[in-house]
């Protein structure tokens, strides 16, 4: 199993793209697997013949063996993790079975063992947490008990928990139950973990952008046919790549007791799919013109929608974004992801009555709400970044640097 | 030493139905081990009767008699019922020890025979523990206990002896000397090859019947007893015999030659002394026969009880492990027959 | 309550039962004139004469011997071998016979028989004098083991040990015979076999110590709670034999984790035999695998410093606990 993103520890054979005994060449995309952020096709790096080993639908630990190409040479070089073979049914089951011929007599079929505690096992069945879903915290990332009552509580503020209701009558009628994704167990895990463990408060701010959306309908009319305009998200990604440049301690984490600094300012902007959230990264925000941000995050929303997303593009992020204006939200209050310090939730502008200059007139509002992490990040620089933020936005020249 | 005179009849008869019932016995009980009827180890005490039954004849009821793996005929001259000895023997639960002791370890308290131990020398310690017990309670029980001349070669013959003597402690202790420590010869085996005086180092001294002669038997032993009795003085006494069986039935008596057999089955105990009987009228040949008979028809029955007693129930495997109580509630045990643990009391 | 000596706590056990049953005898190498070798059994030959208190030549496995045959005849006796490494000359008696009679006869005798022996490591006595072998005798069916860790329990259990109709391996602690705690005053206090005691209540996880090992534990939680903000329980089971598995078993169900800790070798040791125990029985109620923490696999060596790191010490008892914890020890401290 390959490694395929920075936090993968396991992964799962969503379609083998070459059938067993098949000669692949190096570079030939042989699997598409399943990781904790994406679904990504994988190339061969090597040429030979194909020996599958691992079945679709099978969920492996990160250097456990799916396949051996060319001859025996069984033993992966990078393996981190020792292949233990387990009678686990597949977390999503596929009708393919029949395409791949039995597969070698030594080689395990089925799904990795999932490394839990017998506490930790016993109450994740009577309570329906699939162990597979988790990360452990126990010796040698073992799953403890622990583990699985924080994920109790996900499980609790997640949409519909994963339960088969056999038909029972119900006030809520019959229930249907379906199966999260990897990618929706940990966003499960982790909006729990953020809300359960980080001490967020958050600050409101109303920001004038009459003269924002004045520039970007003079942009507009003046752009080429085909020629990207920036939207206003792009500006407050832009402004608040700015403003973290100049506020290096919302730039950090805080992570197992330390404060960590980046150098770089890589804005996260949530992305909604079908059924799931993603976070793609522009990565030097603070460094890029208002245009590049532009075509980028543009190309990204659309690798998004076309479940092309790769790790690295959803990787890296030391901010995020959150805009949920188009939906005429006026504002929200957003879940940090953690463990980065403060996360930028983004309301819709309308226009509102408001005084400006002295007279009640007609302007273009919006509400930035940011929800800080307080251990590094506290309420005056919190409220210092927000500030900024707005100044830059109401004077959006500025952006245009 | 067949000089000795006969005890009177009625006496020197039961002793002969005594030792007729003990060669019966044992040889029924060969017969029972080839048919896979007994198990284990099986030591016969042929060619012995004499030295058993004399020496149990000098006993009191409330005397102590300990022996050792070789003790069906001990049980039986102490009075033991035959078919619950051979129960014990087939491994049921009308056994003397309801199966759980087998031939090496018969043992019929109320009798106050104390059991066989299967541990060379292993008996003496407890005998001198049997002895300790009559001293400290004051009253005037002794203790017979016989070892083989192998066992005097152990470690406890030496603490046991001179523990015995430093105590005054009312015990007799008889080295059956048969000669041999299962195939060794006592030359072979013992530097000191006149066994009675093995003792007197110890503080213990010594004397000597013929183990072959019921009457010498019981005549020497009956004067140790006194000894100890009322001399609070421990005796050694060395029982001079020679089983005409092998060690076991094992035993292929390679150590040994057909004719030295053949010798010693001349002074065959059983036979010699009924021959006296005969000789000095005390009973007739038709008598001796009848009492043979006898001695087969309760071999019969106790060979037809044994067959009839059960096996032990499983759920009783348990039992006296322990004595329970309320300190001793039971106890956890892991056992191989399930996959999970038996609380002991349970099983009680 | 009274303040009084481990040996003390001992010595006022055996008199109390000395005094309410005649047929009770000690039986020892050195134990009357000289008062024994650790001066527990001082002062009794002068109270109870040299018929209750008997001096024995160095015979150990006839001495046990005649105790046994002393027990299925009446008498109730308690020996005390000089120290647990001259039990083994005794174990022909102890295992074949002491444990075994009542049993091969069918119940028809049992065996009220106390054999009293210090043990442990720590006073640089070599490989031959420093045993710890509370592991063999609880291997041993038919045997009751107690392993007093402290001088209550040292009384309550012996008395005990005394009344019980159970041949009793009792092992004490060379260590431990100065030290002091609270007694009680009454004469009919004992302490009940089969009973566990708390030592420390604590949530986080379990630690069990066997003899002198359950101080040691105890204050191993006590940095553990100072350092870590670890909260362990800490059991003493006092009898291995009868062993109180209820009271182990709650108490892991609770904290999900175990540590066990003695001073004995660690194959076949009791530890290992716990540990396979709440494997069975509490598998369900794991975090993760029961830690062990034992003396080293090695015979004791003379050296002080080489003796000193052959038997546990807190500071392994918090590092074979803090083991257990993994990334969830942060949580916990913070």
């Amino acid at each position: 199993m390959p490694r395929l993103s920075d936090s993968m520890e396991e992964g799962t054979i969503v379609r083998w793209l070459k059938r067993d005994g098949d000669e692949v060449a190096r570079g030939e995309e042989l699997v598409e697997i399943e990781t904790d952020k994406a679904t990504m096709a994988y190339e061969s790096d090597t040429a030979g013949t194909l020996q599958i080993t691992a079945q679709e639908g099978a969920t492996l630990s990160v250097g456990a063996k799916i396949a051996v190409i060319g001859d025996d040479d069984p033993a992966p070089s990078n393996s981190t993790t020792a292949a233990v073979e387990v009678p686990q049914p597949p977390t999503a089951p596929t009708p393919a079975i029949e395409t791949a011929p039995q597969a070698p007599a030594s080689a395990p079929l089925g799904g990795e063992r999932v490394k839990a505690s017998p506490v930790a096992r016993r109450i994740a069945g009577e309570r329906g947490v699939d162990l597979g879903s988790l990360s452990g915290s126990g010796p040698g990332g073992r799953i403890i008990k622990a583990d699985v009552e924080d994920a109790g509580t996900a499980a609790s503020a997640s949409p519909p928990a994963a339960r088969t209701s056999g038909g029972e009558a119900s006030g809520r009628g019959a229930v249907t139950t379906t199966e999260p994704t990897r990618t929706q167990t940990l966003i499960a895990r982790r909006m729990a973990e953020s809300r359960a463990t980080v001490p967020s408060f958050t600050l409101q701010i109303n920001v004038d952008m009459t003269t924002a959306t004045t520039l970007r309908a003079e942009l507009k009319a003046s752009a080429g046919e085909g020629q990207a305009v920036p939207t206003i998200n792009d500006m407050i990604v832009k402004a608040s790549a700015l403003a973290l440049r100049e506020q290096p301690q919302a730039n950090g984490a805080w992570r197992d007791g330390h404060f960590e600094h980046y150098s770089r300012v890589n804005i996260g902007v949530a992305v909604a799919a079908a059924g799931t959230l993603v976070v793609p990264t522009i990565f030097d925000a603070d460094t890029k013109t208002l245009a590049e941000i532009s075509a980028e995050s543009g190309a990204l929303a659309e690798s998004v929608r076309s479940s092309a997303i790769t790790p690295p593009q959803t990787s890296g992020g030391t901010f995020t974004v959150s805009n949920l204006g188009m939906f005429g939200v006026r504002s929200f209050d957003a879940v940090i992801n953690a463990p980065q310090a403060a996360i930028l939730a983004v309301g819709a502008v309308e226009q509102r009555p408001a005084v400006h200059n002295g007279e009640i007139e007609p302007r273009m509002l919006m509400e930035l709400t940011l929800a800080c992490d307080h251990r590094i990040l506290y309420g005056a620089d919190g409220a210092k970044l927000l500030a900024r933020i707005k100044a830059l936005l109401e004077a959006p020249l500025s952006l245009a640097s | 030493m067949a000089d000795r005179p006969l005890p009177p009849p009625e006496t020197a008869i039961n002793w002969f139905k005594s030792m007729t019932l003990i060669r019966r016995f044992e040889e029924r009980a060969g017969e029972q081990y080839t048919r896979a009827k007994v198990g284990g180890f099986l030591h016969l005490a042929i060619g012995e009767e004499a030295t058993i039954v004399g020496a149990v004849a000098a006993l009191r009821p409330t005397d102590y008699m300990i022996a050792t793996y070789r003790s069906h005929g001990q049980a039986l001259a102490r009075g033991s019922e035959p078919g619950r000895v051979m129960a014990e023997l087939f491994g049921r639960v009308d056994g003397l020890c309801r199966g759980r002791g087998g031939s090496m370890h018969m043992f019929d308290l109320e009798r106050r025979f104390m059991g066989g131990f299967g541990i060379v020398g292993g008996n003496l310690p407890l005998a001198a523990g049997f002895g300790l017990s009559s001293d400290y309670l004051g009253n005037d029980d002794a203790t017979l206990c016989q070892f083989g001349d192998g066992a005097s070669n152990q470690g406890t013959f030496g603490e046991t002896l001179n523990l015995a003597a430093l105590w005054s402690l009312p015990v007799v202790f008889m080295v059956t000397n048969n000669q041999f420590g299962m195939g060794t010869s006592l030359e072979r085996h013992s530097a000191q090859t006149d066994l009675q005086v093995k003792g007197e180092g110890f503080g213990v001294p010594g004397l000597e019947c013929d183990g072959m002669d019921v009457i010498d038997t019981w005549a020497v032993t009956e004067e140790a007893l006194r000894i100890a009795r009322e001399e609070r003085q421990p005796v050694l006494v060395e029982a001079l015999n020679y089983r005409f069986r092998g060690h076991s039935i094992a035993d292929p008596e390679d150590y040994r030659s057909a004719e030295e057999v053949l010798e010693w089955s001349k002074r065959d105990p059983l036979l010699t002394f009924g021959d006296r009987l005969i000789a000095e009228g005390v009973i007739n040949e038709q008598q001796r026969e009848a009492i043979d008979l006898e001695a087969i028809a309760t071999v019969d029955e106790a060979v037809a009880f044994a067959d009839a007693s059960p096996e032990p129930e499983p759920s009783s495997l348990y039992d006296d492990v322990y004595v329970l109580s309320d300190e001793v509630r039971g106890w956890y045990s892991a056992d191989h027959r399930g996959a999970g643990l038996q609380k002991g009391e349970e099983l009680c | 309550m009274a303040e009084m000596r481990y040996r003390e706590a001992l010595n006022e056990a055996l008199t109390e039962e000395l005094e309410r049953d005649p047929n009770v005898y000690l039986m020892g190498q050195d134990i009357s004139v000289f008062g024994g070798a650790f001066k527990v059994t001082e002062g009794l030959m002068d109270r109870f004469g040299e018929k209750r208190i008997r001096d024995t030549p160095i015979s150990e496995n006839t001495i046990v011997g005649i105790g046994v045959g002393s027990a299925m005849t009446g008498l109730r006796p308690v020996i005390e071998l000089m120290t647990i490494n001259f039990s083994l000359l005794a174990l022909d008696q102890i295992i074949n016979h002491a444990a075994h009679v009542r049993y091969m006869f069918g119940g028809q005798v049992s065996v009220p028989l106390v054999v009293r022996m210090p043990q442990g490591a720590g006073h640089q006595l070599g490989p031959t004098h420093s045993h710890s072998f509370e592991a063999l005798y609880l291997h041993v069916p038919g045997l009751l083991v107690a392993v007093p860790s402290t001088a209550a329990d040292a009384k309550g259990l012996l008395k005990t040990a005394i009344r019980d109709d159970n041949p009793v391996i009792f092992i004490e602690h060379e260590t431990l015979y100065g030290q002091r705690g609270e007694v009680p005053d009454d004469p009919d206090f004992t302490v009940p076999f089969g009973l566990a005691a708390i030592r420390r209540a604590g949530s986080d996880v379990t630690i069990i110590g066997i003899s002198r090992m359950a101080q040691t534990a105890e204050c191993a939680a006590e940095q553990l709670a100072a350092e870590h903000g670890i909260e362990a329980e800490v059991i003493d089971p006092r009898t291995l034999r009868p062993l109180d598995l209820d009271t182990i078993l709650e108490s892991v169900a609770k904290t999900n984790r175990c540590v066990i800790v003695e001073e004995g070798w660690p194959h076949g040791g009791v530890g290992a035999n716990l540990a396979a125990l709440i494997g069975e029985q509490g598998f369900d109620d794991l975090d993760a695998p029961v830690g062990r923490v034992t003396g080293v696999d090695a015979p004791m060596p003379y050296a002080k410093n080489l003796e000193q790191i052959s038997f546990p010490h807190e500071q392994q008892v918090i590092e074979a606990t803090l083991a257990l914890f993994g990334d969830r020890k942060r949580a916990l401290r913070g």
